[in-house]
């Protein structure tokens, strides 16, 4: 910044930190030609706001965990389009539609704009005073054990602002929760690699086998992922990689593979011991381990036949290094950890560890490095919620009463605490049911500093940073509230900081050695920070330390057929819509899911022969049923999911939030079991089970592909060339 | 237009470009969509949302068949699947393949236009003149590709599509369309421009990567390239050269050869002969697995 003469006032000047950028009031499109506006030119204009002229500064998007860095498309200060940043490792330049769409979620019209305190049935606009007050007061003689703090994955400063403000109530029950978080697969990895998420080096890798992860659609970090993708079917070593899929219900990275297998749904573990005794190449207790599982009974529970298992291992023997992933699909039963541990055997045993499942950099500020949300928090929290043991809760990030299995009862538990306080950017279903809400900054308005969880490469800490003034003036950031709520525990300590932005730039710069500025002076470091976007640091590296190991692997026999609730239920991700919590952007609502192209609605999966045999036709409206409860969707015909199965999206069905994500769809969280994982206590969100049953009701499908049902009719539309070995390297 | 005019200049209106009182000098923009890269996560597509001010449309409409993504991903299953006595799985997973306006050289939508709405621009670009569009359709009708969206409703003026704060996202080097008027995929017009007067007042052409589209830009996967067809150091020249597809022809090397080829690019509907500048990758499946 200082290279292009650009000083941190002018920049405070344009992010209106300094008042300035007239230009903002008002920016109907027709409000001037209708006269009810004037046009007012710039007296004096700030620096690079010049009318006409996009300027870009780089921030990190908000929308998912995955820590992509964003560069910002800005005219007359307002923020139009967002962009990757090419300079970060994650995501080089790229952008998912999800992310795209965050500035819908920034002018979104539903957003909260004024503190709301409960009166009866309504909020009733309070002052940000009056609410840091009522804050004070509830917690006046409150005992830390009776305070919950339920928030998503957090971290950077934020986290350790959040640290302190814990430690000053006393409180030690800081709930962290993701709905889709893959908490299993962590606990397997910190066995087997000894870290909870190594690096995946699908561009190395000849051969990728996926266990239902879902890496090009919603797994983990999907745009990085994505590259790497890209580049393993170009070529890794002079051979197109080839990528083979094991799930019950295609996801969008199945819909590209070289082969989509389809498994009974809980059986992948069996799977990969199959593959490993069918590979033959392992020796002692990993041998002794696998020896029952010879294709004949492999084949049987899985429902693979024996020449596809052949063929699996087969070219796993032929292309190495390979890559095996535990995904989403096979996390998620009661036995979710043996299966993952089952198919991160798989790894060691074709030597892949060191080579395509490599050590991860971690940011050297442990205090920094992201709180993971898991499954596991929530049912802590609802069974300390059930007892009646807080009085009051502060719920930040998380929308657990949509999304919550309906066997927690998590709506009834909640009303059992005093005093519930949301930060909110929607009145979302959890917020509908706070005490007090208090509206946040969007995320392109809001500073911050962020660790995503997966590290592309080295270590880097992202920096978030305002792309415009606050769209509405009684907004707050996250850290500007937590810096408040400091302030009333620990005055002395954190009076120096006038707000978040100064805390933040204040615990940057005094650590700028660390963050690689150690030979420039405070102001230029700072500049080259925001402008960069991303603190890019040495890192120290977690080598991996699992081992092979076989001990405590048992998989369970498949179950046994269920009378009364005859079908396996798969809630699915949705490539954009994935927790619910971005269902009330427009976009991504008519962003068709790709395997369907459905708009707008849910819908509930089913395959073909299931449907016939039930007499189920496309847009029957159907009645799903579990244990727990029953929820109403339509009914469409996909080969790409198992006859023993039935699936229905997660995102939809939301009763609050806004115009565009409210009434649209069912939620599939209100009938799902509250069913565990027996080794780390993560939900089991693939255990329901159910029956489905016609109501008599038919509707048309609102879908994008044609009434053909998206066959290739006679006309060569794009073929398919199938070979053995190419090479796309050389292509252009 | 008059009929009688039509008539008597029909090779005006009815010729592949570059014709050599209108050469294709010095631009002429294409694309390369490669359907190996192409995960079909529709990132593209919101990303044409979000520049070129796309409404949103709503369930009904979108029912009504009135949905205006300009960029839209189709997929397709193998003919075989779920069918009586063919596979039961779509075990060789689905191919995704963006479509949007092709840019023909010789565009079907060009020479019905009674107003002559949709024209060819020097820059090898099928245009749009909103302002003279008076929404006849015949365009649509006569379009192969089915990429041409119809303001049926005036979506400025209508509920809940720009709401008031939506309405500051919009980009303001992109018109607004009313209702009554035509729309389609522009290539990003509005960057091209902007990059061409760049390099014009520089005194030098646009170079290669200098511009992007809004879909290109975003792509997970870089499975799209786009660029200057005319410069021979172009990606996009080099592309379509590797792959032996020639922009006037309606016939490639590929089509030549029975059976497996190397060559994957191809385009769509060439035997309908709009010479489109778009080419594709076919999507490569392996046979061992």
């Amino acid at each position: 910044m200082m290279d292009s003469g650009f000083d941190r006032r002018d920049f405070l000047k344009v992010m209106g930190w300094g008042g300035a950028a007239a230009a903002l009031s008002g920016c109907g499109n027709t409000s001037i030609e209708n006269g009810k506006e004037t046009v007012v030119s710039y007296v004096e204009a700030a620096d690079y706001v010049i009318p006409g002229i996009g300027v870009y500064y780089n921030s990190t998007c908000a929308q998912c965990d995955a820590g992509c860095s964003i560069n910002g498309r800005v005219r007359e200060g307002r923020v139009l389009k967002l962009e990757g940043n090419p300079a970060s490792a994650i995501n080089r330049g790229r952008m998912c539609g999800l992310g795209q769409a965050g500035v819908q979620h920034h002018y979104n019209p539903d957003r909260l704009r004024e503190p709301l305190l409960r009166n009866g049935d309504k909020g009733e606009i309070i002052t940000w005073e009056k609410a840091y007050a009522l804050i004070a007061e509830k917690l006046k003689g409150v005992s830390g054990e009776e305070i919950a703090f339920l928030s998503g994955g957090v971290s950077g400063h934020l986290k350790v602002l959040l640290g302190n403000y814990l430690a000053s109530l006393g409180c030690k029950n800081h709930f962290v929760y993701e709905a889709l978080a893959p908490g299993v697969v962590r606990a397997a990895n910190k066995k087997a690699y000894g870290v909870e998420m190594p690096r995946y080096n699908i561009s190395k890798a000849k051969v990728v086998l996926s266990f239902g992860a879902d890496f090009l659609g919603a797994w983990v970090s999907p745009v990085h992922f994505s590259q790497q993708y890209a580049q393993f079917r170009r070529s890794v070593d002079g051979q197109r990689g080839v990528l083979i899929q094991v799930e019950p219900k295609m996801t969008l990275t199945g819909a590209n593979a070289d082969r989509w297998v389809p498994i009974r749904p809980g059986t992948e573990g069996v799977l990969a011991l199959g593959i490993i005794n069918a590979l033959g190449t392992s020796t002692g207790e990993i041998a002794a381990a696998v020896k029952g599982y010879d294709r004949a009974r492999v084949s049987k529970e899985t429902g693979v036949p024996p020449g596809q298992i052949d063929k699996i291992a087969a070219i796993l023997k032929l292309r190495s290094p390979s890559l095996v992933l535990a995904g989403g699909a096979a996390e998620g039963y009661a036995h979710g950890s043996q299966n993952a541990a089952a198919i991160n055997l798989l790894n060691h045993v074709l030597g892949n560890i060191g080579k395509t499942v490599e050590a991860t950099a971690a940011v050297p500020f442990p205090q920094m490095a992201p709180a993971k949300g898991n499954t596991a928090a929530l049912k802590s929290l609802n069974d300390g919620l059930a007892a009646g043991k807080y009085k009051v809760l502060f719920n930040y990030a998380a929308n657990p009463v949509f999304t919550a299995p309906g066997a927690l009862k998590f709506k009834d538990n909640l009303a059992k605490v005093g005093f519930k306080v949301a930060f909110a950017h929607y009145l979302d279903e959890t917020a509908l049911h706070a005490d007090l809400v208090l509206p946040l900054d969007s995320a392109l308005e809001d500073w911050g500093t962020l660790v995503p969880e997966y590290m592309a490469e080295g270590a880097q800490i992202n920096i978030q940073q305002p792309l415009m003034e606050n769209l509405h003036p009684n907004t707050r950031g996250i850290g500007d509230i937590l810096l408040a709520l400091l302030k009333q525990r620990r005055p002395e300590e954190y009076k120096n900081y006038e707000d978040y932005y100064a805390y933040l730039r204040t615990a940057l710069v005094q650590n700028k050695t660390a963050f690689g500025g150690h030979a420039v002076d405070d102001e230029t470091f700072w500049n080259e920070t925001l402008t960069k976007g991303i603190v890019k640091l040495p890192g120290t590296t977690a080598a991996l330390s699992g081992r092979a190991g076989v001990a405590g692997l048992k998989l369970p026999a498949p179950v046994e057929n269920d009378e009364q609730y005859p079908l396996q239920f798969i809630p699915s991700v949705n490539i954009s819509l994935r927790d619910g919590r971005n269902s009330n952007q427009p976009w991504l609502q008519e962003s068709p899911d790709p395997l369907t192209t459905i708009v707008w609605d849910s819908w509930m999966e089913i395959h073909p022969k299931k449907a016939a045999e039930l007499g189920i036709v496309e847009g029957d409206i159907v009645e799903v049923t579990s244990r727990v409860g029953s929820i109403k969707t339509q009914a469409y015909l996909f080969p790409g999911i198992h006859p023993d199965a039935i699936s229905i999206p997660i995102g939809q069905g939301h009763e609050a939030m806004g115009r565009y994500a409210k009434g649209y769809g069912v939620n599939p969280f209100q009938i799902m079991d509250a069913v565990f994982d027996r080794e780390t206590g993560e939900l089991a969100m693939h255990e329901t089970r159910v029956r489905v049953s016609k109501t008599g009701q038919r509707v048309i499908i609102v879908k994008d592909e044609s009434a053909a049902g998206a066959k290739q009719i006679r006309e060569k539309i794009a073929a398919r060339v199938s070979t053995d070995n190419v090479d796309l390297s050389k292509e252009v | 237009m008059s009929i009688s005019n039509l008539l008597e200049n029909w090779s005006q209106f009815r010729h592949t470009h570059p014709v050599e009182d209108k050469p294709h000098d010095p631009y002429k923009w294409a694309m390369t969509i490669d359907l190996d890269a192409c995960s079909g996560c529709n990132a593209c597509s919101v990303a044409c949302y979000a520049e070129n001010n796309l409404p949103v449309v709503g369930k009904e409409k979108y029912a009504h068949g009135q949905a205006m993504h300009w960029m839209r991903i189709e997929h397709y299953w193998d003919e075989d699947v779920g069918e009586e006595g063919g596979r039961e799985f779509p075990d060789q997973g689905a191919q995704f393949l963006p479509m949007m306006c092709q840019q023909c050289e010789a565009a079907p939508c060009e020479t019905v236009c009674p107003v002559g709405a949709t024209n060819h621009t020097p820059d090898g670009l099928n245009s749009q003149i909103y302002n003279r569009c008076i929404g006849s359709r015949y365009c649509s009708a006569n379009c192969p590709y089915k990429v041409r969206y119809f303001n049926w409703y005036d979506y400025p003026s209508t509920d809940n599509v720009w709401p008031a704060e939506m309405a500051q996202q919009l980009n303001p080097d992109v018109t607004v369309r009313g209702k009554g008027v035509m729309e389609k995929c522009t290539f990003c017009v509005q960057r091209l421009a902007e990059a061409k007067v760049k390099a014009k007042s520089e005194g030098r052409i646009v170079q290669d990567g200098e511009v992007q589209t809004a879909c290109q830009q975003a792509c997970p996967t870089s499975a799209i390239s786009f660029g200057n067809l005319v410069d021979p150091e172009s990606r996009v020249h080099r592309q379509w050269r590797a792959q032996q597809v020639e922009l006037d022809k309606d016939k490639q090397a590929k089509d030549e050869k029975e059976g497996g080829t190397e060559l994957r690019g191809y385009r769509i509907l060439e035997n309908m002969r709009p010479y489109p500048s778009v080419m594709y990758l076919e999507r490569v499946r392996e046979s061992a697995i």
